[in-house]
Parts: C-alpha cells; structure tokens; sequence
C-alpha cells in the first residue's frame, strides 16, 4: 500500500508515542489488539487558571501505519487546545487529510473513542 | 539517493540470469533467430530447432520425455490447462477432484470455477507443520475421483510434500491423476516425473532465474493422460495449446531449468547456511514463531510471524530497508491475512504478521545481516509505539 508523505512521515517519527504520569495526567483507550487496532492516550491537562488546556499528549498504538500517524498527529495538534472529548479535527477530515481508506474508516473512529475516554476519565493521578 | 532495498522475494520472482538473458536475445533480432517455429523454410527451422532443444532442457531437468512438455505463458495457465482440461476429458468418469486449502490461487481459482460448473472438490487441511499426510489424500478419493491436485513447494511457506507417497496412493486408486504444481521447486528440491510417476506438473521459468510469460505443462505419455485443450487456433503442442510460440521465452526457460537444476545441490547448501544465519538473527527478537515444519521445507524460503505487531505496520516499516512479502494479500486497502497460514491454524493476527523471506543465488551474508537489522529495528519500535512489556520506548 501506498502512503501519503503526512502519513509516512509521522508512521516513521511518531515523536509523540509514550506515557505521561501524574496528577493531571487523564487516560483513555479503545479497541483491542486482538481485534487489530488499540489505543491509548495520555494526556496531561492544564491546572489552576490553565485547567482546561492540553499541555501534553503521549499515545500508545497498535495497528496499521494510519492508526499510528493519525494518533500521532492528534497527540501533537491537541497541545494548547481546550481539553474536551473532541478530536482536533472530525474524523472525516483526518480520513482526507491523510488519504486513509475508507475501509480503515472504524479504525480512526477507534483514535476518537480513545481520546473521549481519556478525557471522560478521572485524573490518573 | 537512498541505496535500494535488499531483496528477499525470489519467490515472486527472480532476475533473468545474465547467461539466460543472452541466449534470449539471440532469438529476437533480424540477426538472430527470429522466425516462426512453425514455419515451413529455414528460418522457421531454425527457430524449431532452438524450442525443441530448450524443450529437452526443460525435460531433463524434471526427469520428463520431451514429447510429454507442453510449453504454456507459464505456470498459472498450465494450473488452468490440468484442472479444466482433465475434468472436462474425463467428465463422464467423474467430477470430483481432489485438493488443498494451502494450493496457489491458479489451483484453487479454478476448483471453484469447477464446483459452480457442477464437479464436486475436497480441500484438504494440512497437518499444523503445513504437510498433507498421503492417508488423508487416500481417504479423499472417491470412486468417481478423476484428479488429485497437490503442490510439491508451497509458495509461502515453503513446505515439501512428499509427491512421491501422494502418487503412489493415487496410483492405487486407479482413476485419480495426480497434477502437481511445481512453480517452486526447479533448482530448489529433487523432481523426477517419471520415476514418482506423476501424470501433470506445472512448472514456471521466472522462480528460477528464467523469463516472465514462460512456463510448461508436462503430460504424462507412459500413464496416458489425456486433455481438453482450453484454446484452439493454430494446433501447436500436439493441439493442447494453441498459439504461436514465444521462441525466446522458451529458450530462456530451457537455459535457465538447465543452470538451476546443475547449480541445485551447491545452491541449495549455500542458502540454507544463510537462510538459519537469517532464523537465527529474527529469532533472538523473542516472540517470532517459525510457520511450516522447518525440517520440510525448502533451503529458500522462510517465513516468520511476529507476536505483538500489526503487519502492515511492520511490513511499512521495513520496506525501505528490504523487500519481503507479506503473510497478508493486500486485495483491498484493507489487508487480509494469508489463507495457507490461516489453514496452518496461525490466528488472523500471527497470519497478519509474517513475513516470508525468499533467498537466492544473489543473496549474501551481508544482505541476511541488514535484514535482520532491519526487521530488528522495526519490530522494536513498533512493540514500544505499541506499549508492549519488555520493548524498547519509542
């Protein structure tokens, strides 16, 4: 399969994948491995007059190039945006802005369910 | 510019061998030998005469007769030619057939043309090692029986079957012919037709270092195996298979049967070296399973699935480094794991997530050494993306 250059060029780095820890840390996966996609979101939020800002973002992924340079552009983009269980973009317009399929359409709603869980979720911390 | 990735995928196909690309070429030009084989004058003579001696090189290499090769576009349209042209011959002695799940497409394909034109077929599941036990073949066979199809090296993973057992029961049963597809074993493993008593073999020239576009049917004469012919025109190859022949690809094949099956033994020692320094290297990963029984399988071909990654995503990430195949069939834009290991009973994921690496006569220690660098790498990074215990944090 072919890729985009957006999408190769954050399959390749994906410097957002990893894990925060912390007190204003919140959590949230969706799918399953077995299933062939999962993910995960760390993502750190904003206290004291910042408390609804996303400072940081970390993902984990299992899946195919597009979960994963999906997730990692959504990690990075969020950064400095209100932290509320909404993707930076619809998942309609990540499909076109990355050229994914419209077979793998399931997989990106998996990437959003991923970051409403997280920011449903009670702090890590 | 970026060096090109090492190849691995001599299973799809080989480079032409530079002897073999010559002696082709010497077929193609005013200067050469450039005529109809059918031709009745010189020239047509003379190209006859080069296709009748590439015909003896294709049979001997197989331990054929000549006059029991019927030279094809290749190895799919022979698969075709056997399966069709020995039910529809033999349709008022029967319509059940005989094959594999883990058989090519060009076998499987056109068993189920024949199921909807009304044959019945039995598709053997083999053992977990991916080997059919000749009883299971056996216990197939029905009284109405007219073909068995089994393939003597699968093309993904490898495994040898024992064709020699297999036509001894066919053999036994008396009505049962037994086609073998040999795409993949010229130059790789011993394949002697007469002597296993075989009644058709499929054979393709570009697994071994031959041309595109070229391959053979051989039909057994001593067994008196007959065949509807698929295409009618101009009744060459004794009316089997019309069409005017491709001089050149026949030479090409002819030559290149005859380096592969000298080269066979040295060739086959050499690359099973590099092939274990190869399993050696993906195995010190840790959750990397071997798929066939290794002690079965062909000196070429390995293929490996990878626990705790997702296979488009590691096939991505070595495709600049190496070109392998995947255990998955990118039909779609959505992968599909591979039937044949699926019928080795690998789950979807470890199906999704092999890797077949073919070697051959270019391959070298160093190619193996980048391989597994490569795929070392990946397979690191995509377990830490994938927060997996024990690997490496992206």
């Amino acid at each position: 399969m072919n890729y985009s250059d957006l999408t190769w060029r954050h399959f390749q780095s994906a410097a957002a994948a990893g894990v925060l820890a912390g007190p204003t840390v919140r959590r949230g996966a969706a799918g399953s491995r077995a299933q062939g996609t999962w993910v995960q979101f760390d993502i750190q939020v904003g206290s004291g007059d910042q408390d609804s800002t996303v400072e940081a973002v970390r993902f984990l992924a299992f899946g195919c190039p597009h979960v994963i340079a999906v997730s990692d552009w959504v990690s990075q983009a969020a950064v400095g945006r209100d932290a509320k269980p909404v993707l930076p973009e619809t998942v309609q317009a990540l499909c076109e802005r990355f050229d994914v399929p419209i077979e793998k359409l399931g997989r990106l709603l998996i990437i959003e369910d991923a970051w409403i869980a997280a920011l449903s979720s009670p702090y890590e911390g | 510019m970026p060096a090109a990735p090492v190849y691995f995928d001599y299973a799809a196909t080989t480079p032409v061998d530079s002897r073999v690309a010559a002696r082709m070429a010497a077929c193609l030009t005013r200067e050469g030998t450039f005529g109809n084989p059918g031709s009745s004058h010189d020239y047509g003579d003379a190209a006859n005469a080069m296709v009748e001696a590439a015909r003896a090189q294709v049979a001997a290499a197989v331990g054929a007769d000549p006059t029991e090769i019927i030279l094809t576009s290749g190895a799919t349209e022979a698969n075709n030619l056997a399966l069709f042209g020995v039910a529809s011959y033999y349709r008022e002695a029967g319509r059940h057939v005989v094959t594999v799940r883990t058989e090519h497409k060009s076998v499987l394909d056109p068993c189920r043309e024949l199921e909807r034109r009304g044959w019945r077929v039995t598709y053997l599941r083999p053992e977990s090692g991916g080997i059919v036990d000749p009883d299971q073949v056996a216990a197939a066979l029905q009284p109405d029986t007219v073909l068995v199809s089994v393939m003597h090296v699968n093309n993904e993973t490898g495994i040898i079957q024992d064709i020699a057992a297999i036509a001894g029961v066919c053999a036994k049963h008396g009505t049962a012919r037994l086609h073998v597809d040999a795409a993949q074993s010229v130059g790789k493993c011993a394949l002697d037709f007469s002597r296993w008593g075989l009644d058709l073999l499929s054979l393709s020239a570009h697994k071994a270092y031959g041309p595109k576009g070229a391959g053979a049917l051989v039909v057994s004469r001593k067994r008196g195996v007959h065949l509807q012919p698929l295409q009618f025109g101009g009744g060459q190859e004794r009316n089997l298979r019309s069409g005017t022949l491709a001089t050149h690809q026949v030479v090409g094949m002819g030559a290149a049967f005859e380096f592969a099956a000298a080269a066979r033994e040295s060739e086959a020692l050499r690359i099973a070296l590099l092939r274990d320094r190869l399993w050696g290297g993906l195995e010190a990963l840790g959750g990397v399973l071997r798929n066939g029984a290794a002690a079965r399988t062909v000196a070429h071909l390995l293929n490996v699935s990878f626990e705790d990654v997702d296979g488009e995503s590691l096939l991505a990430a070595v495709r600049p480094s190496i070109a392998v195949s995947t255990g998955s069939a990118c039909t779609s834009a959505a992968q599909e794991p591979s039937y044949v290991l699926r019928a080795l009973g690998r789950d979807e994921r470890l199906a999704e997530s092999s890797l077949r690496f073919s070697l051959g006569r270019f391959t070298t220690g160093a190619d193996v050494d980048a391989a597994v660098a490569a795929v070392t790498r990946a397979v690191m990074r995509l377990r830490g993306i994938a927060g997996h215990r024990g690997a490496r944090r992206p």
